[in-house]
C-alpha cells in the first residue's frame, strides 16, 4: 500500500483550524451591569437574525475531526495494484523519442511519462520490482530490476528525452527477453506518446499495458523538416551563399513565421514564410558568410519562431544547424586504373578536386605524415590496409584489404537493394545488367544491392567513415546509361562530405552519442549546447560522448587544441509531428494481432468515496447550524 | 445644607407642591382636599339632617326653599402621605455617578417639597426586603433628619426583588397616599404586578426610573463579559453597532411598557439619567408632567 498523491496528507492541516475553532476561547473584557436581562433578549434577537451561532463544544468535533482524516486519507489515494501478486516484476518500456519533449497543455510528454513512471515504482506490490528499458534510439535497460524505492526514483528523474525515433517493438521485446522466468503477474508496460506512424507489434508472451501521455489534439508544431547551404558566388561577392530551408506546421492553423539564418548568434538573414497546416513551404535566404580568421568555413545556424509569439510545441525541430559551402570542397584521391564512368561522373561533381595516387605511393605513406582527408576511390587491387576516412572500391580484383573474394560471376541479376540507405536513396537497380560480379559474401559488410550470385555492392562503416565496395566494373555494365548511377555517386559524395564537414564526426541525430576519432587513451570534452561538458576516452581509437538531445553545432575539443563540431539535427517529418498515430497491437502467438491493453488508473474509486464523505459532512454541518438557529 | 441638593435647588423647590391626582384622607389636618369632610371654607355638598348633628351646619335657605332640614358640609384639608420607596439593590450601585447616589437627590427633593407642603413623607428602601429609613414624619422642621437620613443610605448589596418588597410594604398597613417609586425598574420578574398590588391597594405611585448613561446609550466595547452583579449571571457580548442596536430595541421596548403601564393607571412616570441634571424630570412630574414619552437616548 502507497500513496499515489501523499500531498494530499496535507489536508490533515485543518484538524488544527478545526479543533482550534473549538477548543479557542475568545478573550473577552468583563464589565459588570446592573442586569443582563435586556442584553439576553438583545442577544437572543441577533441569533435570529444571523446565521451563524456561537461554537460551542460538542462531541461531534472528534467525529467531524475522524472524516475529516479519512477524507485526506482518501484523497492522498492509497492504492496497490492489487491484480499484480506480490513479488512480480515489472518493466516499463519508455518512449524517450524526440516527440517525448514536446510540451502540451499537460506539461512535457517526458514529465507525464516520469509520472506515470513513479507511480509503477509506488505501487509496487510486496517484493515487486520494477525495470526501466529505454525505448528510442537503439533500445537498452537503463534501470535494471529493482524494489528499491528510492533508488527507483533517482533513475527516474534522471531519464530525459534521448531522441530520435521509438523503437518500442524492440525495446519491448528486450524487456520480454528480461522477463523469462520472471514470477506470475510479471508484466510489461509500454509508455508512450505513440507520436509516429505505423504498427508497433509488441510481444504477446508477458502481459502487455499501454500508457499514453501526451494531448489527443496537440498543439501546433512548426518544424525544420530539411536545409541546405549552397554557394551562390556573384561579382563583388564570393562569399553569398544561399541557405534552403524546408518547413512544415504540424496542427493548429495557417500562420507566419520568421526564419532567421545565425553565425555565431548573428543573424545574417531572416524573412517572414506563412506555413500552412499539412502543406511543406520552402524558405530561401542569402547571406555572405565569409570564413573567419583562420580560414574555417562557419556554420550557419537556422532558427524559426512563430510571428505572434505563441509558444512552439516542440522546440527540438525549431533549430538546425548546416555547415557553409566554403567546407564543401572534397578532395577524392584516385588510386588505380579508375573505370571512366566513375571519373566522369566524379568531375561532373564543382565542390570535388581530384588527385591521382598510385596504389605504391598510398602503400609507402609513413603513419607519421598527416593523414589524407578525403575521400579514397580504389580500383581493381586494393592495400592491406584501408586508409582512413571514406572510402569506395570498384571492382576489386584481389584481396579486399587482405580478404579474400569469391571467383567471379557472370551476368548476374539483382534480386534487392536497400533503399533506407542514404546512398541508394532516389536510385533503382531494377534494371542493371552487369557483365561480370565478385560477390561481395563478408561478415563485417552489409549488403546494399543483393544479387542471385551475391551481394553486388556492400558497406561497412567505421569510427572514421564509411567503406563502400562495388563488386563490378561499371563500365562493364549498363549503370552509367541510368539515372540512379549519378544519383548514387551524388549521395556517397554527400555522405563524405557532411562527415568531412564535421571534422570526421559524423553528423547524426539529436541525442545520438559521438563517436570522435581520436588516438588511444585521449581525452575528449565536447561542449552540448545547453552549455553542459561532456568528457570521454578514447578506445580502439574511437571515443563516445554521450551528449543531451540538443540540436546544434557541438564542439569537440581533443588533445592539443584540435577543435572539431558534430552536428545534430532533428530533421525528421516523423517525429514533428505531435500527433498520436501509432497503433500498438499485441500478437498473441497464433497470429492475430490485438490492440494493447491501455493501463488503468488504481483505485479511482477512493477520490470519488472521499468527495462524498466531504459532502455528508458538509451537510452534517448545515444541518446542525440551521437546527442551532432554530432552537 | 445638603450634600444632595444645592441652596439654590432648595430654593426653587419651596415654590413647588406635588402633584396629587386622588384625593386620600389624611391623618391630621393639612393643605390638601381630603376625601373626608371638614371645616373649610370650600363648599363640597349637602346630606339629610340626623338628630345630634350640629344645629349651627343647617342650611336655613335651602329649609325654605325645600321645608326639609340639610347640612352643608365642607371639604376637609388634611394632610397626604407620600412613601418614597428608594432600590438600595446592587444594580443601583453601578454608573457614574451611582444610580443611588440620583435617586438619593430625588428622594431628598421629593421629601423636602412634600414636608414643606406639611405632608407626611416616609422612606423605605427595598432591595430583596423592606427597611424602614425615614418614620412617618410631618413638618418642615423634619426636612434636615430626612436629609441625613438619606445621606447615609448606600446601596447594600442585594439583588432587586420588587415583588416582595411591595408586599412587605403592604403589609405594614401604611398610610394610603403617593407611592413614589425611585427604581431602575431591572428585576427579570417583572414591575407589572407588584406595583398592580399598589393599586388595588388605593395608593397612587409614582414611578422614577433612573438608569445610568451607559445603560441607556452604552458604547462599542469589542468582546466583553457582561456580569449581572446582583445574580451573578454572564453573558458573552461582542458589542458592536448590531448588539448595540438590537440592545436599544429591547430598551425601547422596556420603556414603553413601563410606559404603557403608568397611563393605563393615570400614575405618573419619569426616566431620569444619572449623569444628567434631575430637575426636567423632577419639575416635570412636580407640575404634572410626564418623562418618558421621550424616546430612549
Amino acid at each position: 500500500m502507497s500513496l499515489l498523491e501523499p500531498l494530499s496528507l496535507a489536508w490533515l492541516g485543518l484538524l488544527v483550524p478545526l479543533v482550534a475553532l473549538y477548543v479557542l476561547k475568545r478573550r473577552r473584557t468583563p464589565r459588570p451591569v446592573g442586569s443582563t436581562m435586556l442584553w439576553a433578549l438583545a442577544q437572543r434577537d441577533l441569533r435570529a437574525e444571523r446565521p451563524w451561532q456561537r461554537l460551542v463544544p460538542h462531541v461531534s468535533l472528534l467525529l467531524q475531526a475522524l472524516a475529516l482524516m479519512l477524507g485526506a486519507l482518501a484523497l492522498a489515494r492509497p492504492a496497490g495494484l492489487g491484480h499484480v501478486p506480490a513479488g512480480a516484476r515489472v518493466f516499463a518500456v519508455l518512449d524517450t523519442s524526440a516527440s517525448m519533449a514536446a510540451e502540451d497543455d499537460e506539461g512535457r510528454r517526458i514529465d507525464g511519462a516520469r509520472a506515470a513512471l513513479r507511480a509503477l515504482a509506488r505501487t509496487l506490490p510486496p517484493g515487486g520490482e520494477l525495470g526501466i528499458v529505454e525505448g528510442a534510439g537503439e533500445p537498452s535497460v537503463i534501470v535494471p530490476p529493482s524494489s528499491d524505492l528510492v533508488r527507483l526514483e533517482a533513475a527516474i528523474d534522471r531519464l530525459d528525452v534521448r531522441g530520435g525515433r521509438a523503437a518500442l517493438e524492440e525495446a519491448a521485446a528486450l524487456a520480454g527477453e528480461r522477463l523469462a522466468g520472471a514470477p506470475a503477474g510479471s508484466r510489461i508496460v509500454v509508455i508512450t506518446d505513440a507520436a509516429f506512424a505505423g504498427t508497433v507489434r509488441l510481444p504477446g508472451a508477458v502481459p502487455i499495458e499501454v500508457v499514453r501521455v501526451g494531448a489527443d489534439r496537440p498543439p501546433a508544431n512548426d518544424a525544420i523538416l530539411a536545409v541546405d547551404a549552397r554557394a551562390n558566388p556573384g561579382e563583388g561577392t564570393p562569399d553569398r551563399v544561399e541557405i534552403f530551408a524546408r518547413l512544415e506546421r504540424f496542427g493548429g492553423e495557417a500562420g507566419d513565421v520568421f526564419v532567421s539564418a545565425e553565425v555565431e548568434g548573428e543573424v545574417r538573414a531572416s524573412r517572414r514564410v506563412t506555413l500552412t497546416p499539412g502543406v511543406p513551404s520552402s524558405a530561401l535566404l542569402t547571406a555572405d558568410l565569409p570564413p573567419d580568421d583562420a580560414g574555417q568555413a562557419p556554420f550557419v545556424t537556422l532558427r524559426i519562431r512563430r510571428a505572434d509569439d505563441r509558444p512552439d510545441a516542440l522546440a527540438l525541430d525549431d533549430v538546425a544547424v548546416v555547415p557553409s559551402p566554403a567546407s564543401r570542397r572534397l578532395p577524392i584521391f584516385l588510386v588505380g586504373a579508375v573505370p571512366e564512368s566513375v571519373r566522369r561522373v566524379l568531375l561532373t561533381d564543382p565542390d570535388a578536386e581530384l588527385f591521382a595516387l598510385s596504389a605504391e605511393a598510398l602503400a609507402e605513406r609513413s603513419p607519421s605524415e598527416p593523414a589524407l582527408d578525403g575521400l579514397f576511390v580504389l580500383a581493381g587491387a586494393s592495400p592491406e590496409t584501408a586508409p582512413t576516412g571514406d572510402v569506395l572500391v570498384i571492382a576489386p580484383d584481389g584481396p579486399l584489404f587482405g580478404v579474400e573474394l569469391p571467383a567471379p560471376v557472370l551476368r548476374p541479376r539483382v534480386m534487392t537493394w536497400d533503399e533506407a540507405d542514404p546512398r541508394l536513396r532516389f536510385t533503382s537497380f531494377a534494371a542493371l545488367h552487369v557483365a561480370s560480379l565478385r560477390p561481395l559474401s563478408l561478415a563485417a559488410y552489409t549488403p546494399l544491392v543483393t544479387t542471385d550470385a551475391g551481394p553486388a555492392i556492400a558497406s561497412t562503416s567505421r569510427p572514421d567513415g564509411t567503406i563502400t565496395v562495388v563488386g563490378f566494373d561499371p563500365d562493364l555494365s549498363d549503370w552509367p546509361r541510368q539515372a540512379g548511377f549519378v544519383i548514387f555517386f551524388r549521395n556517397l559524395l554527400e555522405g563524405s562530405r557532411g562527415r568531412r564537414a564535421a571534422g570526421g564526426i559524423a553528423p547524426g541525430r539529436i541525442g545520438e552519442a559521438l563517436r570522435v576519432p581520436a588516438p588511444e587513451g585521449a581525452e575528449v570534452v565536447a561542449t552540448a549546447p545547453d552549455g553542459s561538458m561532456h568528457r570521454s576516452l578514447a578506445r580502439g581509437g574511437i571515443a563516445i560522448v554521450d551528449v543531451p538531445a540538443l540540436p546544434g553545432a557541438i564542439p569537440v575539443e581533443l588533445a592539443g587544441g584540435v577543435r572539431r563540431f558534430a552536428l545534430r539535427n532533428l530533421l525528421d517529418a516523423e517525429e514533428s509531428d505531435l500527433r498520436a498515430r501509432a497503433e500498438l497491437v499485441v500478437d498473441d502467438g497464433a497470429g492475430t494481432a490485438l490492440a494493447a491493453r491501455e493501463a488503468e488508473e488504481p483505485s479511482e474509486a477512493w477520490p470519488w468515496l472521499a468527495l462524498g464523505l466531504l459532502v455528508v459532512l458538509a451537510l452534517e454541518t448545515l444541518w446542525a447550524t440551521r437546527r442551532g438557529a432554530t432552537a | 445644607m445638603s450634600a444632595l441638593l444645592s441652596p439654590e435647588f432648595l430654593a426653587r423647590l419651596a415654590r413647588l407642591k406635588l402633584a396629587v391626582r386622588r384625593r386620600f384622607a389624611g391623618s391630621a389636618a393639612g393643605l390638601r382636599r381630603s376625601s373626608r369632610r371638614g371645616a373649610s371654607a370650600e363648599f363640597a355638598e349637602h346630606r339629610p339632617y340626623a338628630p345630634g348633628d350640629d344645629v349651627r351646619r343647617i342650611d336655613w335657605n335651602a329649609y325654605a326653599r325645600l321645608e326639609e332640614l340639610v347640612l352643608r358640609l365642607y371639604v376637609a384639608e388634611q394632610d397626604v402621605a407620600v412613601h418614597l420607596l428608594l432600590d438600595t439593590s446592587r444594580s443601583m450601585s453601578l454608573g457614574t455617578p451611582p444610580k443611588v447616589e440620583t435617586a438619593k437627590r430625588l428622594a431628598a427633593a421629593l421629601g423636602y417639597v412634600a414636608l414643606s407642603g406639611s405632608d407626611r413623607v416616609s422612606v423605605l428602601t427595598f432591595g430583596a426586603g423592606l427597611s424602614q429609613a425615614f418614620a412617618p414624619q410631618r413638618g418642615k422642621k423634619q426636612i434636615g433628619t430626612l436629609l441625613r437620613q438619606l445621606e447615609g443610605l448606600c446601596a447594600d448589596g442585594s439583588g432587586t426583588d420588587l415583588a416582595s418588597s411591595i408586599e412587605l410594604f403592604l403589609s405594614r398597613r401604611p398610610q394610603p397616599g403617593v407611592v413614589i417609586v425611585l427604581s431602575d425598574f431591572l428585576d427579570p420578574a417583572g414591575f407589572a404586578r407588584p406595583l398592580d398590588r399598589l393599586v388595588a391597594s388605593k395608593f397612587e405611585p409614582v414611578l422614577l426610573q433612573v438608569l445610568d448613561r451607559e445603560e441607556l446609550a452604552p458604547s462599542p466595547g469589542g468582546d466583553l463579559v457582561l456580569e449581572d452583579v446582583e445574580r451573578g449571571e454572564q453573558i458573552e457580548v461582542t458589542l458592536d453597532e448590531a448588539a448595540i442596536r438590537a440592545y436599544r430595541a429591547r430598551l425601547a421596548a422596556f420603556f414603553e411598557s413601563l410606559a404603557d403601564w403608568a397611563k393605563k393607571r393615570g400614575a405618573h412616570y419619569g426616566r431620569v439619567s444619572s449623569d444628567a441634571e434631575l430637575e426636567v424630570a423632577l419639575l416635570a412630574y412636580l407640575r404634572g408632567q410626564s418623562t418618558a414619552g421621550a424616546p430612549a437616548p
